[in-house]
């Protein structure tokens, strides 16, 4: 095996170990600022790692989404909401202890549950995974999701619209 | 050739980094932000098993996710906005009552 075909795997743990890492910091972050600008890092460093599992598309939707919408989102949201003095954020030892461990002991089993039992065999065809395929199969075979999840999408617009407008009184003018 | 147990790998470790952020954070707005993490976890999951199988079911899952996501964070902010304008607090520890 030569060292040109580890080439994608080592694009795939550099933008893996960054996701990590600015995911550990966004969690660690006292400041909501710093932690956004953490998750701004974290969705591109995980768009990095689809370009290089081959999803351009799902890459693509992540930064033109996540980077661009949500992120800017959770800016204006942090802007509004005005957080002024942040406050320590402490637990008692009893709590922290159960806070940590329940992900803990999850990853493990979770790992046990993956890593011990066989997967099925890869697939021999020559993968097409390529935007055509994808989208003929998004619009033919998941069509009526795709549509559901359209209505979805307006619901929640409309729902957010309505939950987060100042409520107007009759007798304020 | 990626192997995919690195991917799955990936996939848990950026899941229980998001799940830590939900149970031990505080603040509301990083408990929201640890959620994003949680589902692009999934979706690294997801588009792994795509390239392995040779087949675009699992990206178009993922797609679905992130539009799930997105509805998710809309609603969740505008509630969020909303419960800031009554209690002027985004700390959990003060958001303790169901009668708004």
């Amino acid at each position: 095996m030569s060292l040109l075909s580890y080439i994608p795997f080592a694009i795939f743990a550099f933008f893996g170990a960054l996701a990590v890492g600015s995911a550990l910091l966004m969690i660690w972050q006292r400041n909501p600022m710093h932690s956004v600008l953490y998750l701004a890092f974290t969705v591109l460093a995980i768009a990095g790692v689809f370009f290089t599992l081959q999803a351009d598309f799902v890459g693509a939707i992540q930064i033109v989404i996540y980077a661009g919408g949500v992120v800017v989102l959770y800016v204006f949201v942090i802007i509004i909401v005005n957080l002024g003095d942040l406050k320590a954020e402490t637990r008692k030892w009893f709590p922290r202890l159960f806070l940590w461990s329940v992900p803990g002991l999850l990853v493990l089993e979770l790992a046990a549950l993956v890593f011990l039992h066989p997967l099925p065999p890869p697939s021999t065809a020559p993968a097409d995974l390529g935007l055509p395929q994808l989208s003929v199969q998004l619009l033919s075979t998941y069509l009526i999701p795709f549509e559901v999840a359209s209505l979805l999408l307006l619901a929640a617009m409309v729902g957010a619209i309505l939950v987060a407008r100042k409520k107007v009184t009759h007798d304020s003018h | 050739m990626i192997p995919i147990e690195a991917v799955l790998a990936l996939g848990i470790v950026l899941f229980a980094i998001g799940l830590i952020g939900v149970l031990a954070r505080k603040n509301l707005i990083v408990i929201l932000m640890a959620l994003e993490l949680l589902l692009n976890g999934v979706n690294v999951v997801l588009v792994g098993f795509a390239l392995r199988w040779g087949n675009t079911t699992g990206q178009v899952f993922a797609l679905f996710v992130v539009m799930i996501a997105v509805a998710e964070a809309a609603v969740g902010f505008a509630l969020m906005l909303s419960y800031f304008r009554h209690r002027e607090t985004y700390s959990l520890d003060e958001i303790n009552d169901l009668k708004g």
